[in-house]
């Protein structure tokens, strides 16, 4: 025990930074999540059938698709293809693309949980579709997607992993942890401090999560 | 686009054996799922059951367990049995492995890979065994125990046997996110299908015929859809049949990411 916490010390910087980029990527995915999964949960509420079905073809194919396989897609196979793409733009954009099709269908679900009769009533108020929409549908769907959004927050922060390990060689927790194990041959402690970082970070996404539930969340 | 479509660009496909190869590398990966998720099923049922245990302790520890494994990165686990499992456990695989099975198995790898994969999805399915279990109305096991069964009794003829029915649409859905992680492996030198596309897109087999990156991984990222796809589909038939049976409402498994709630048109 005194030896782990003594080779935390030794190599606090290097985990350090680790955690850091792993929590960039996984801030940066998810605002680029939030956007894409709004706009296709947009599309498949559409009243246009053409728009629904290009929403439903974007969620079965990036739900369908390994993360790896778009990792590798986006880094080596578009900088083959000439496009000069960066490490992080890669990997924020495969991830952020790949849960935006899992944001679109939580929101979607949110949506039609705002019962049917609430959206006739608002619009023989007088309200207009955009109305009912600002004022009636959205601010409950919000608040029936918190549990789910939170679901995926933390499907992301472990699935960030999988870009540090992807040729994409980001120096995010888990690469750190490699980096630190090859030098010292010391494994169980790199990992040890690993797995702390990352159920640091999952724990503390559920504690938030739980917080704003017990604030916003309605049970339906 | 005009790149993507560039028939001259899917040319490989075509050339030689480079369609087998990679359909085979993905039928690998189809079997790793399959392995995974039987001992998953069977490791998923021991610690649901201790976790619902009346041991406060057995509970205590299962759900400890589930906890930690649940929410720890997949490739974490797998890279991590890869690196520090003995090797001497490896070679008792490789030395185990029947001669048939395909030549990626015969690698002691797979068998860190698998027990990362069952370490991973027991403690996702003991989750939701457990929901299934928690979903049925109290009535049913207080009827079994007026009725005189014993704790275990009840579990085995009234409880489980329900519950687990309802778990299964749940499973499925996972299975989609099974096939999908089996890719991870390739991290750790099994070759499956992306260590194979990498084979193929570096290769001078036919030196004639370049087989372009993007063109290879969008091919295996279409061999998964096709696949995920049938199996979402199959998982939302069980379980509008499911309810449609039970007259039950969905069951939730919290922090699943693939078990959102399935919109209802109104």
């Amino acid at each position: 025990m005194p030896g782990l916490i003594s080779f935390l010390g030794d190599h606090f910087d290097a985990f350090a930074a680790g955690f850091w980029v792993t929590v960039r990527l996984v801030a940066g995915s998810f605002a680029i999540a939030m956007v894409v999964g709004t706009l296709i949960a947009a599309l498949r509420v559409a009243p246009v059938r053409w728009l629904q079905r290009l929403g439903a073809l974007y969620v079965e194919t990036f739900r369908n698709v390994p993360l790896l396989v778009l990792l590798f897609i986006s880094f080596a196979g578009l900088r083959r293809a000439g496009v000069d793409i960066n490490a992080w733009v890669a990997g924020m954009g495969s991830l952020g693309l790949y849960t935006g099709a899992y944001v679109a269908e939580a929101l979607r679900s949110g949506v039609f949980s705002v019962g049917k009769g609430q959206i006739e009533a608002s619009l023989s108020l007088g309200l207009s579709y955009r109305k009912t929409l600002r004022h009636v549908v959205l601010p409950q769907a919000f608040r029936t997607v918190i549990s789910p959004l939170g679901s995926l927050m933390i499907a992301m922060i472990k699935n960030s992993a999988i870009i540090g390990v992807s040729l994409l060689a980001l120096p995010d927790l888990l690469k750190q942890a490699r980096i630190v194990s090859s030098q010292t041959f010391r494994t169980d402690e790199a990992f040890f401090w690993a797995a702390v970082g990352y159920l640091v970070l999952t724990v503390a996404a559920t504690l938030l999560i739980r917080g704003l539930e017990r604030r916003y969340a309605i049970r339906r | 686009m005009t790149y993507l479509f560039d028939p001259g660009n899917w040319e490989w496909l075509f050339t030689g054996n480079n369609a087998r190869f990679i359909l085979e590398g993905f039928l690998i990966n189809l079997e790793i799922a399959l392995i995974a998720m039987v001992f998953a099923l069977a490791v998923g049922l021991a610690l649901a059951l201790a976790r619902l245990s009346r041991n406060p302790v057995l509970s205590f520890v299962a759900g400890l367990w589930v906890d930690v494994f649940r929410n720890l990165p997949l490739i974490f686990l797998i890279l991590y049995l890869a690196l520090a499992l003995p090797t001497a456990w490896r070679d008792v695989w490789e030395e185990n492995v029947p001669d048939w099975a395909p030549e990626a198995f015969q690698s002691g790898f797979v068998f860190a890979a698998l027990v990362g994969l069952v370490l991973y999805n027991s403690a996702v399915l003991a989750e939701i065994m457990r929901a299934g279990i928690l979903s049925l109305p109290r009535g049913q096991s207080e009827a079994a125990r007026a009725l005189g069964l014993s704790y275990r009794q009840s579990m085995r003829h009234v409880i489980l046997p329900q519950g687990l029915r309802r778990m299964v649409p749940a499973t499925v859905s996972q299975l989609i996110t099974l096939n999908k992680d089996t890719t991870l492996v390739s991290i750790i030198a099994i070759t499956e299908v992306m260590r194979r596309g990498r084979i193929v897109t570096s290769s001078n087999f036919f030196a004639a015929v370049e087989a372009p990156v993007l063109h290879v991984f969008v091919f295996i990222g279409l061999l998964f859809v096709l696949v995920n796809y049938a199996l979402s589909r199959l998982s939302r038939r069980l379980e509008i049949g499911e309810r449609r049976r039970s007259g039950a409402a969905r069951m939730e498994v919290k922090g699943l990411e693939d078990q959102i709630p399935a919109a209802e048109p109104a």
